[in-house]
Order: structure tokens, then sequence, then C-alpha cells
């Protein structure tokens, strides 16, 4: 059964089209890496999944809610789908503890309590739990996308986005983040990650697509594309990027 | 050589005082309508809603190219006849203080709206999404996540905004409202020693104003870190 059906997506911003004709899907419980250079439109793909940028064509269903409905009440679909950002947005005028339980009060209505305990479940989860009261200034940028991680998972999500979630942490920080992904991964979470982390693919990925120009030029089995990928795009790409 | 005697401030002090408060009434009013309403002008002119954002952005304007002195004497000509026509005010409620309440709130959002309107901008784009992914809608979103942020950042700017408002009242003499200055003026020119008085006038404002700019001064500091 799909959560995630992507069907011949197209989008432009003004006459320059960023997406064409863009068509996938991910399965429940599959986890699907999506990479390619720089300006291929992957992130703008993941960013229309939970209605964040509007498209022009095509249609997308998140766990069989079409987003263009106009009965579709975003804001509620959008409190189940966990979406963690590359620049980590937390908020920063708000505790590390407040960071996880707004969403959970004013969108999931819990109460504060309810909202705590599960908040400092996914923060112990993420190995953070003593860095509770502080601010995320006070945080490095590897723990500030964990806390990132973890107050998506305090809105128990059905699915997760991860939108570049290691591009902007210093090397040293982003095996943390990577290891708390794995971790969810081989737990059965369904996960759509844009990222550069080919040893992520290779390690827990199902599927991996690759774009370019705003087009999806593979999208195949983890196995196939690393080993017999189709496209000769795919075939500079990796041998680029495996080269060192 | 003129002689000073200040004798007469001793006497005029309970005179002084309440126009001290009038002075704080205006302003203290002026803050809270204005930062009400400036935020909402504010957040109509980002507005994806062109029309919405033309008309505050009209509003804005118009307030911003016109004389303060002229704002503060067009609503005491306009609002008399208004409360009269729409809420059929009694004739002997104070129309000055008024209109002059209603001048200043209306004038000063637009001030407000400009800076708020850039303290908005100042928040990333990412805070909005990050709110949004978690399921709130515009507005919560802005209380919640936005407002908060920019307000912080623009405190500076805002509270100087303040200094100067507080300094602008004193502009109600065109309608004869005793406002502190204009309580200064009158128990001068009635006692004959209007050189003290508005000497004394002024040294009260700039104590005033100008210990709230180290103060302001202060709040940048410890903000910018």
């Amino acid at each position: 059964m799909s959560m995630i059906e992507i069907d011949q997506v197209s989008k432009w911003y003004g006459a320059f089209q960023v997406l064409a004709d863009c068509s996938t899907q991910v399965n429940k419980g599959e986890v699907v890496v999506v990479c390619g250079p720089s300006g291929s439109g992957k992130s703008t793909l993941i960013r229309c999944v939970n209605g964040l940028e509007g498209i022009q064509q095509g249609n997308i269903i998140v766990n069989g809610i079409a987003l263009a409905d106009l009965k579709t009440n975003l804001s509620k679909l959008r409190s189940r789908v966990g979406m963690v950002f590359q620049n980590f947005e937390l908020f920063p005028h708000l505790s590390v503890t407040d960071n996880l339980t707004i969403g959970q009060i004013r969108m999931l209505g819990r109460s504060k309590e309810e909202a705590q305990a599960r908040g400092l479940k996914m923060l112990d989860r993420v190995g953070l739990k003593a860095q509770a009261a502080k601010y995320p200034g006070a945080l490095s940028g590897g723990q500030q996308q964990r806390v990132a991680i973890a107050r998506a998972l305090a809105m128990d999500p059905i699915c997760m986005l991860f939108d570049e979630p290691t591009s902007a942490l210093d090397p040293e920080m982003v095996k943390e983040v990577l290891d708390v992904m794995v971790e969810l991964a081989t737990e059965g979470m369904t996960m759509m990650c844009v990222t550069h982390e080919m040893g992520f693919a290779r390690k827990v990925a199902d599927r991996v697509i690759f774009m370019d120009h705003g087009r999806i030029v593979e999208d195949a089995a983890k196995s196939d594309f690393f080993g017999t990928p189709r496209s000769e795009r795919v075939q500079l790409f990796l041998s680029k990027i495996l080269q060192h | 050589m003129y002689e000073f005697d200040w004798s007469s401030i001793l006497g005029a002090l309970p005179i002084l005082s309440h126009g001290m408060l009038v002075t704080l009434e205006i302003t203290l009013t002026a803050i809270v309508i204005g930062i009400l309403w400036g935020t909402l002008l504010a957040l109509a002119r980002l507005s994806d809603i062109r029309p919405l954002a033309w008309l505050a952005a009209g509003y804005v304007n118009l307030f911003r190219a016109v004389p303060l002195v002229m704002v503060i004497l067009w609503f005491y000509l306009i609002v008399p006849a208004l409360l009269k026509d729409v809420i059929g005010a009694a004739a002997g409620s104070d129309i000055r203080m008024v209109s002059a309440l209603v001048a200043f709130a209306l004038f000063e959002s637009a001030y407000y709206a400009e800076i708020i309107r850039a303290g908005v901008q100042s928040v990333p784009k990412g805070q909005v999404n990050a709110a949004y992914a978690l399921g709130m809608p515009y507005a919560l979103t802005m209380r919640l996540v936005v407002l908060p942020q920019a307000f912080r950042n623009m405190l500076p700017l805002l509270l100087t905004q303040v200094i100067i408002l507080f300094q602008d009242t004193s502009l109600v003499y065109v309608i004869g409202l005793a406002d502190f200055f204009g309580a200064a003026y009158k128990v001068g020119d009635r006692d004959g020693r209007l050189v003290e008085m508005v000497l004394f006038a002024g040294a009260v404002y700039f104590v005033l104003c100008f210990g709230a700019s180290l103060l302001v001064r202060q709040l940048r500091k410890r903000f910018a870190t």
C-alpha cells in the first residue's frame, strides 16, 4: 500500500520549470532516498509532498488523501507528516522541551503533561534527554537536528520527510544524525529522504530516485541503482562520487 | 540681564503632574493601539491577498506623508461630528482628549506597521515552513512562531519610536489640550515666567528621553549577542 503517491507532478516558477512530470510512490514502511545535483528539484519535490509548495499539474496523495482536494484539511495532514529541514528550524525563542511540545499541544490537542512525557521520550531516543531545558542556540548543529527529528517524531507521524538533513552540518556531526535516521529506518518508519549521503542510501534505502533538471531520471531498487543503473546520467554521477 | 525666578515651579507641580498624566495617557494609548493595529497592518501589507496589501500600503503611506500636527487638527475637527452623528455622545465629553487619542493611535500605527513589517521579514522563511510542517495554520504560526521572534528583533526600534512619540505628544498644544508641555506653558504665561517654565519642561523631556535612550542602547547591546 502506498503512503505517498506522486502522480505526473509538474511545477513552474514563472517560466522556469522546476518539476517536470514526476511520478513515483513511497510504500508503507519503505525508505526512499532522493538524490541528484543541486537545482535538480529534489528539495522542491519533497516540499510539495506536504504542501509547503504548490504544484500546477498532477496529483499528490498522502495516506489516501489528495492534497489538491479542497476538502482536505492540510493542517491536519501536515501534523501527521514529520518533516526535517536542512537548517533544523527549531524555534529559537522556545526551550527544547517547548519545541517538542508546541505542536502536540496545539495541533494534536494533547495535555501539557502528556506532550512533555512524549517529547522527553523522543528526546531520550535521540540521546539528548539532558538538554531538555536548554535553548536551541546552546546546542551544536548535530544536536539541533536530532532535536528537530525528535520534535517530528513526538507528533507520531505516519511518515517522515527529510530535506537534506545533514547538508548544513559539520562533517563530524553528520554521523550522529545519520545514526538516528538509520535506527528509524530499521524500525520500519516510512521515510522519504533527500540526501547526498550515499552511504546512508546503501545501508537502509529500499529504493533510490535520481533527479536532474526537474525530472526523475532513475527510480530503482537500491541494488539496481548502485549495481546496474540504466541511465548514463546516474552512471556518471556514481562514478564521480565513488572516485574519492 | 534676565533675572531667572524658578519659584513658580513648586506651586505649579499639581498642574504639571496632571499634564504629565495626560502626556502619558496619550503615549500609552498610542503604543497599545499602535502596536495592535500596526501588527494587523503589517501582516496585511505582507499578505498574498493583493487588495488587502494595497489598502494597508495606502494607509501607511498616507499617514507617513502627512505632518502629525495636521492629523491632530483634522481629528479634532472631524471626531466631534462623528461622535455626535454615530454614537450620539454627550456634548460635554472631552472632545479634545478623545480626538487626540484617536489621532495619535492611528498615526503611530502607520509607523509601527513599518517597523513590525521589517521585524516579520527578519524571521527566516524556514521558521514559517517548520510551523506549517507541524500543522499550524497561518494565524497560529504568526502568533506563536513569527511575531515573538520579530518583536524581539525589533524591540530597540520600537522603543526608539516610543521615545519620539512621547516627545510628539507636545503637539497637542494646537488643540489647546493641557499635556505636560501645555500645562507648563499655561503656568508660565499666567505667572509671567514663560522662559523658566519652558526651560524646565524641556529639561524634564530631556532627562526622561535621554534616560530611555540609554536604556535602549543597553538593550541593543544585550540583544546583539
